[in-house]
């Protein structure tokens, strides 16, 4: 069965996008994870032009940070203050990535910037996640504990001046180093279409030394704002949120998500982990030769002032 | 010139009336050619994929014989598009070059009864705009070297070709025992709304004998028009709906996994 998309203005399977939507979801739920680092890619190799492919992905990324926030919430697991922090540097972030994406968007160099953001983090990242799994794979056959990654001494970035009580995370430290990393991955959210968990997290640890209890909590509570605020802002700016698609990917992920948070539960670790990383390096890699190798048609066309 | 009196008949055709080419036409004969289409409109549903459109119509015998041949040209809305040209910037494929094309239409396709050579001399066809090659692809700028012209303009047309949104159907037309013709032309479910205009050329050895033009408008309506119309026309109410469904789909779900 197909349905038009009306902003995206193309005809898609509805099987097609609540299946990857599930499958997502699926992947979300068992890892943990936001999903829009792989939805979004996955929607433009469909072939949804990418800058609807980002905007669309934020609009579902609030909807299941929501549903995904609100269990921290009832557990008392958000540090509420940090997260307006966050949120605050977060907005600025976005707005900024969303004129960066409008300006690239205009003269055709917008799906190069998504393409590139891309390669860059999913192949960082995934890299990362499967070196450390790896070592804890071969770590617990060897019988050993798995030593826990002591932090690097970033004192001084958390004592400059503005400083502020965090009680639930029982810090005093500056905001400054909060805005900026709330404002780095709102930009990432804006122009990617992704919560940016898997940047806010490690930042929160070992950065701003947040004990690991408040950290998924309080991330998700302020990309619920920052995710908003990019779909609203790529509504006004570019015209590129479709309303229609985001609904059939929500409904694919919320079933999904559940599933993976039940299979999630029966597989170890670090072997999920390894999976994880495995499909996020996968994604990089297939981007990065995407941009590598030449193009079988090196023309594109798009309706004057549209560069999507 | 032609393309003035088309254009003009253009005018005459959304009065509902029908327009003769004088300039291909001797004065007093009647015009041997009427048609008609299956629908007088496209509506663009959710669920639409594309759809088939007859295009017919009756022919009358001329003095000099029956019609030979008949074109059929369905144009879309002119606009502006603009053609980038990848190529390798420090080993990565960017887009490089960029070319403004247009006005041209979004949406060509043409359906003839033979091989367009075999129907009329070459100039015949580009006067009246028949064929791919005959449209005005018009640049924004004028110092581009003509091959490199040529090959966006090729590009060009091939893009529009893979989405099915320019095609000609070569010997689709039908037609029955000298009196009736009839053809069906695929609409992709790509294709651009706003006003089309159909054209039936009706040649007579090499000659054009019979011209007709009408208008088909295109819409996306139901929830896709309410949305496409908001997503443009009100785009902070729009945005701001999308946040909305998506905290209440959220908080839904989570109330609802909650109570299991």
């Amino acid at each position: 069965m197909q349905i038009y998309l009306p902003i995206a203005e193309i005809s898609v399977n509805i099987v097609t996008l609540i299946g990857m939507g599930g499958l997502v979801g699926f992947m979300s739920g068992m890892f943990g994870v936001g999903g829009g680092f792989l939805m979004t890619p996955l929607l433009i190799f469909i072939g949804i032009p990418p800058a609807v492919a980002v905007a669309t992905e934020a609009n579902q990324i609030v909807a299941s940070s929501v549903s995904g926030g609100l269990a921290y919430w009832r557990r008392r697991a958000v540090d509420v203050p940090m997260g307006l922090i966050l949120m605050a540097g977060g907005i600025a972030g976005s707005y900024a990535g969303v004129q960066l994406f409008k300006l690239l968007r205009q003269i055709g160099q917008v799906d190069l910037l998504i393409s590139m953001s891309y390669v860059v983090f999913l192949t960082i990242i995934g890299g990362l996640m499967l070196r450390e799994s790896l070592q804890a794979i071969s770590a617990s056959r060897r019988g050993q504990p798995i030593r826990a990654r002591r932090p690097g001494q970033h004192s001084w970035i958390l004592g400059l001046p503005l400083r502020m009580r965090f009680r639930q995370s029982k810090l005093y430290i500056s905001v400054i180093p909060p805005i900026l990393i709330g404002f780095f991955v709102g930009m990432m959210s804006a122009i990617m279409g992704v919560g940016g968990g898997f940047i806010m997290v490690p930042a929160m640890i070992y950065l701003l030394r947040m004990p690991t209890n408040v950290v998924i909590g309080t991330s998700l509570f302020q990309i619920i704002f920052v995710t908003a605020s990019v779909t609203i802002l790529h509504a006004v700016e570019n015209q590129t949120v479709d309303i229609l698609l985001a609904l059939l990917l929500m409904i694919g992920g919320v079933i999904g998500a559940q599933f993976g948070a039940i299979a999630g539960q029966r597989l170890r670790g670090e072997q999920l982990r390894a999976l994880l990383a495995i499909i996020v390096l996968g994604v990089g890699i297939k981007l990065l030769v995407d941009l590598l190798t030449q193009p079988e048609e090196l023309y594109s066309v798009t309706r004057m002032g549209f560069g999507g | 010139m032609i393309g003035h009196l088309t254009r003009g008949g253009l005018v005459l055709a959304m009065l509902g009336l029908f327009m003769v080419l004088p300039t291909a036409m001797p004065t007093a004969r009647a015009n041997p050619i009427v048609a008609d289409l299956s629908k007088d409109h496209i509506s663009i549903r959710s669920n639409f994929v594309g759809e088939q459109l007859l295009l017919f119509g009756a022919l009358a015998e001329t003095p000099d014989g029956p019609i030979d041949d008949i074109i059929v040209v369905m144009r879309g809305p002119d606009e502006t598009f603009t053609v980038r040209k990848k190529s390798k910037k420090a080993g990565i494929w960017v887009n490089d070059a960029a070319y403004a094309i247009g006005p041209v239409p979004g949406f060509y396709a043409l359906a003839s009864t033979g091989p367009l050579a075999d129907i009329a001399p070459d100039r015949a066809l580009r006067e009246n705009g028949i064929g791919e090659q005959s449209l005005a692809m018009e640049f924004g700028r004028a110092d581009i070297p003509a091959a490199e012209r040529q090959q966006a303009i090729e590009g060009f047309i091939r893009l529009k070709q893979n989405s099915a949104l320019y095609r000609e159907q070569v010997g689709a037309v039908k037609i029955i025992g000298e009196r009736l013709f009839r053809v069906e032309i695929n609409l992709p479910s790509g294709m651009p709304v706003g006003d089309y205009i159909t054209e039936f050329f009706a040649f007579q050895k090499g000659r054009l004998v019979g011209y007709q033009t009408g208008l088909l408008p295109v819409d996306i309506v139901g929830t896709g028009h309410v949305l496409h119309k908001a997503a443009y026309e009100m785009p902070l109410v729009y945005g701001t709906s999308g946040v909305i469904m998506a905290v209440i789909m959220g908080w839904g779900v989570a109330v609802l996994f909650r109570r299991r």
